[in-house]
Order: structure tokens, then sequence, then C-alpha cells
């Protein structure tokens, strides 16, 4: 098949230059590695208590900020369009017979790998502060975070082709990401909060998928939570992918 | 046959601005073909919409025997494409983006192989395919960008703007290298915006201002439209003794066309050795004081002001120099 031959050539080229340009392997690392070492501590007194159901913190707050990773994977993937466009890229591969799709998701499938190898780390770390892993609830998460790196993805490429300057993208992308992690419980739970608070974060596809990761990191795979979560990311991968086609077979010219 | 062929190709932005108007276009294949004209004639545009990057307003156009319109993905099999931008990779090295491209362009890897080392040396990046984009220089990473264009012995390669940015030793080299490829048979459709670039390299050229083409031809074709020599005058004590004098140059039966330039005045005359004692005795005469004088034989450029009242040195769309023809 073309297409798959094209993600493959793609997906190699993609994720051998994360490595190439290690400062944002290094950065996409640390950030999570920060939350866990310097937040953490704030949350010890809250174990047991509400919002906190079991004696480590951490098989809530981790869950979560695995989330907010995805999250923040997807939406950096718009700041390589911009790049690729000022440099010529998008336009040469434009021009050979390549898959559309392919040249579209493959960068979007490399962050994924990467993510999941930071998540890899990421646990392996957590495990001996005594977060308690449960491998299958772990797989299934994978699977909704590589969904929610691909809605975001597609949406970060397509406000990156409608902007084409770094500046007023980084504008975009940052005053969308704080209102959607404060509103998605990745910090303190929601449970704890208001009951506005709780229903305006129903409109936060970010939310879903932290609720549903820390259901799964509890081990509960059948939860209708988890049920929801993939419902909204299938449902928004599906839009975001056909808003971002379209401009880039329009915009990008 | 026309290896490239557009009718009435239209390219309209923001529902007003034709940037390309009603183009009709034959190319022979195996021909160097040169579109020149000034920033925002439509040049780029055209060449874009030739290589399926950007839809067709309206027209009709064809690229080595393809539908553009209809047909985008079989033209892309025929064509290659460096534009403005290049598009180098910064981060693999020359040897890996030529390999990526060629397998991009579904070509069977001991192929991509063979070529890969064929554009090495006849594209002179033997030196620097094992090192990174980022580390090139403008005219090695020119020259790469070049070599993936034609990585899959495309029929028919479009340059945008090839040699802008590049020293002049670097822009020689590259002539050279595209008139090797043409002598290989492959069809070239560049644009530029230097007169001494499509004169010198051009098989054929047409003149581009406003999305229209205005003259099309061979270089020498072009420049016996203008059938004489150029002189260019400037006086001392400007104003109305500019005037005087076009009106006195406009009594004189050899001169064939006067083009106010700002402060100067350039005369179009059949033979510039016989005109040039004649019109100083003239103004001698009259007791107008010559500042300056210039004799030249005709240029592109001359073509490009006669066909459109501007200068193309007079960079980009500004409208100096009011046309008046005799």
């Amino acid at each position: 098949m073309k297409p798959l031959r094209d993600i493959s050539l793609l997906f190699k080229r993609e994720f051998i230059h994360a490595l190439r340009n290690p400062t944002w392997l290094v950065v996409g690392l640390t950030t999570p590695l920060l939350y866990l070492a310097l937040y953490t501590p704030l949350l010890q007194k809250l174990a047991g208590g509400p919002g906190f159901p079991t004696s480590n913190v951490l098989d809530v707050f981790l869950p979560g900020m695995l989330a907010y990773l995805a999250f923040m994977n997807g939406t950096g993937e718009g700041y390589a369009t911009i790049f690729n466009l000022k440099d010529g890229q998008i336009e040469r591969f434009r021009v050979t017979p390549a898959s559309r799709v392919a040249l579209l998701v493959s960068p979007i499938l490399a962050d994924i790998v990467w993510m999941f190898i930071f998540i890899i780390i990421l646990i392996a770390v957590a495990v001996p502060f005594g977060f308690h892993a449960h491998i299958a609830g772990l797989l299934v998460s994978l699977i909704l975070l590589a969904l929610l790196v691909m809605v975001m993805g597609a949406f970060s490429v397509a406000i990156a082709l409608i902007n084409r300057e770094i500046s007023s993208f980084a504008a975009i992308v940052s005053g969308v990401s704080l209102p959607v992690m404060l509103l998605s419980g990745v910090l303190l739970p929601l449970s704890m909060a208001p009951s506005w608070m709780r229903v305006v974060a129903h409109l936060n596809p970010l939310y879903y998928v932290v609720e549903a990761n820390r259901v799964l990191a509890a081990g509960n795979i059948t939860n209708s939570t988890v049920g929801l979560a993939f419902l909204v990311t299938v449902g928004l991968t599906i839009v975001t992918f056909w808003w971002a086609t379209r401009i880039y077979r329009k915009a990008v010219a | 046959m026309s290896i490239v062929s557009a009718k009435m190709l239209t390219k309209v932005y923001a529902g007003k601005i034709r940037a390309v108007d009603n183009l009709d276009l034959e190319i022979e294949a195996g021909q160097i073909f040169g579109f020149l004209g000034p920033n925002g004639a439509g040049k780029t545009t055209t060449l874009r919409m030739l290589a399926t990057l950007i839809p067709i307003d309206s027209g009709e156009a064809t690229v080595a025997g393809q539908d553009v319109r209809r047909q985008p993905a079989k033209v892309r099999r025929h064509i290659g494409y460096v534009g403005q931008f290049g598009g180098a990779d910064p981060l693999a090295t020359g040897r890996e983006d030529l390999i990526l491209q060629g397998r991009l362009n579904g070509m069977s890897a001991s192929d991509v192989k063979k070529r890969t080392e064929e554009l090495i040396d006849v594209l002179d990046l033997r030196e620097f395919a094992n090192r990174k984009g980022s580390t090139y220089s403008g005219g090695q990473r020119r020259r790469l960008e070049v070599a993936l264009g034609i990585m899959h012995r495309p029929e028919v390669l479009f340059l945008d703007e090839p040699t802008t940015g590049l020293d002049p030793q670097n822009r020689a080299n590259l002539w050279v290298q595209i008139r090797k490829l043409r002598d290989t048979g492959t069809t070239i459709f560049l644009t530029t915006h230097y007169l001494e670039e499509a004169d010198a390299l051009s098989d054929e050229l047409a003149i581009m201002d406003h999305g229209k083409i205005v003259a099309q031809g061979t270089s020498r074709e072009l420049k016996q439209q203008i059938a004489g020599d150029s002189v260019l005058f400037s006086f001392k004590n400007n104003g109305e003794i500019l005037d005087k004098a076009i009106q006195l140059f406009k009594q004189q039966p050899y001169v064939r066309e006067i083009t106010k330039e700002g402060e100067q005045v350039r005369l179009y005359v059949k033979d510039g050795a016989i005109a040039l004692p004649e019109l100083l005795r003239l103004l001698d005469k009259e007791n107008i004081a010559v500042k300056t004088m210039a004799l030249s034989e005709p240029t592109l450029d001359d073509v490009f002001l006669r066909k459109t009242g501007r200068s193309l040195r007079d960079t980009g769309a500004n409208s100096k120099g009011n046309g008046e023809s005799k």
C-alpha cells in the first residue's frame, strides 16, 4: 500500500529528527518530571482525602499528568509545520506523489511514539515512589492518549497553516492551553471543584481523557468514563482530521 | 508537441486581484524556458499552478501530457519542483534527503542508491553529502535542492528563482548545471527577475507583467523588436528643459520612441552611431546643456520598458516613468 509505505518513510524521518534536535526531547521529558518532583509533594497531605482516595497521590496525579503530556505533545505539532512551511519542505513534499494523508499524519505518529517512550520512563520513575501500575489499564490508556495527540496534533497543524507565523501561533496555543489545563483537573481533581467548574469542564476534551486515565490507572477498563472518553476523542479525531486536511489542501499555497 | 501548455490560465486572489490573467503558454520539450518579470508579476503563481501546488481558478493546463486540474497526481510523477525556499531538510544529511525524495517518488531502493551517487557527482555534493543540511552554505543548499528536484528524473523541472541570494560564482556554477540538465533532455521552466539570467540561460523566454505575458520569444527575437539602440539623456537645469528636449526629439524622424524615466529621457533610435551626433548638434543649437548621456544596444529591460512603460530595474511594482510613445 502506497500510503503505508509513505507513512513509514516519513515516520522514520520525523522520529530521527527528534533525536537530532534533542532540546525538544529534553524539555518534553523534564516538564512532567518537574511536576512529579516539585508538585506532587504539595499534594502529600491530601492522600486518602477528597479527590485522592488511595494512599499515594501519584495514583491520581500521574495519570492526569500523562493526559496533559499527550495534550501538549499534540499542540506542539504546529511549530514544526510553520518551520517546514518557511523552509519549503511542505511544498517540496506536496509536489511528490506522496500520499497527502501520510504527509499530515506521519509527524503526529512520530510524536506519539516519542510520547510512549516518555510515559514508560515516567512510570518507571514513579513506581519506586509508590505508584500502582496496572498493565492492562495502562495499555488501554496509551491508545486513548494516542487519540488525544491525534486530535490536538491535527488541530494544531490547522491553526499553524492558517496563521503561518510563529508568534501568533504561539500566542494562540498558550492562550488555549492554560484554560484547558486548569479546567481539566490535571493539577487537582475537579471532584473538589464548585459545580459550575465541573459543568464547564464537560466542554473540555482534556477533562474526559484525564478522568478516564485515572479510572484506567486504577485497572478499571470497562468503566463508562473510559467509554465516554473514547467516544469524545474518536469523534474529535474525525472532525479535526477532516478540518486539517481541508485546510492543508487549501491553505498550503 | 508542447510539454507544458496552458490556455486562459487564471488565478484570482481575494476575489479581485488577477494574479494570473488568461495566460496562454506553449513550451516545447527539451529547452530552458525563462519567465522574466518583476516581483508580483504572477510568475511564481503560474509556476505553482502548473506544479499542482495551488488550484487553477479557470482555464486549462497540461504538463507532460497530463491534465493539471483533473489529474494532479499523474502530473506529479512527471515533474520536479524547486521552490524559492528550496525545501532542503536542515536536520537530514544531503544523502538522506535524496534517498527520501527518491523513495517518496516511488523509486526502488537500488535505483535510489544509484541515482543518489550519480547526483552527488553531477551536482558536486560529495564534499558535504554526509553533513546535516543546516551546515550548508547558500550555494551548497541550492545545489542539493536542485538535486532533490531531479532525483526521480522528471521530464519537466520547475525552478522558482533558482539563483536568488547566490553570489555571482555560485550563480554561474548553477547556470552550468541547469544547461547540463537541459542537454540530457529535461525541459526546464524557470522564473527569474534577473535580466542577465533570463538572457543568458533561456532558450526561449516570456516576459510577464500584471498577470499577463507581454512578450515571448527567444532573447534575440525580443531584442530585435526594439530594432535599434537606446540613448539615455539627462540635462542640466532640469524641469522645463526636459520637456523642451522631448518636444525637440519628437520632431526627429529617426527617433522611434521616447520614454520619460524620472529626470531622464530614453530614446529608441534605429542606429545609435548615426543618431547620436545628430541629436547632440540639435541640442547644442537649442542651447540645451547635456548632463549625462549613454548609448546602449537593446537589452531585455528595453523590451520590458517598451511593453510596460516601466523599467525592470526599478525593482517591483513602482511605476516611475510614464510611457510616452511616439
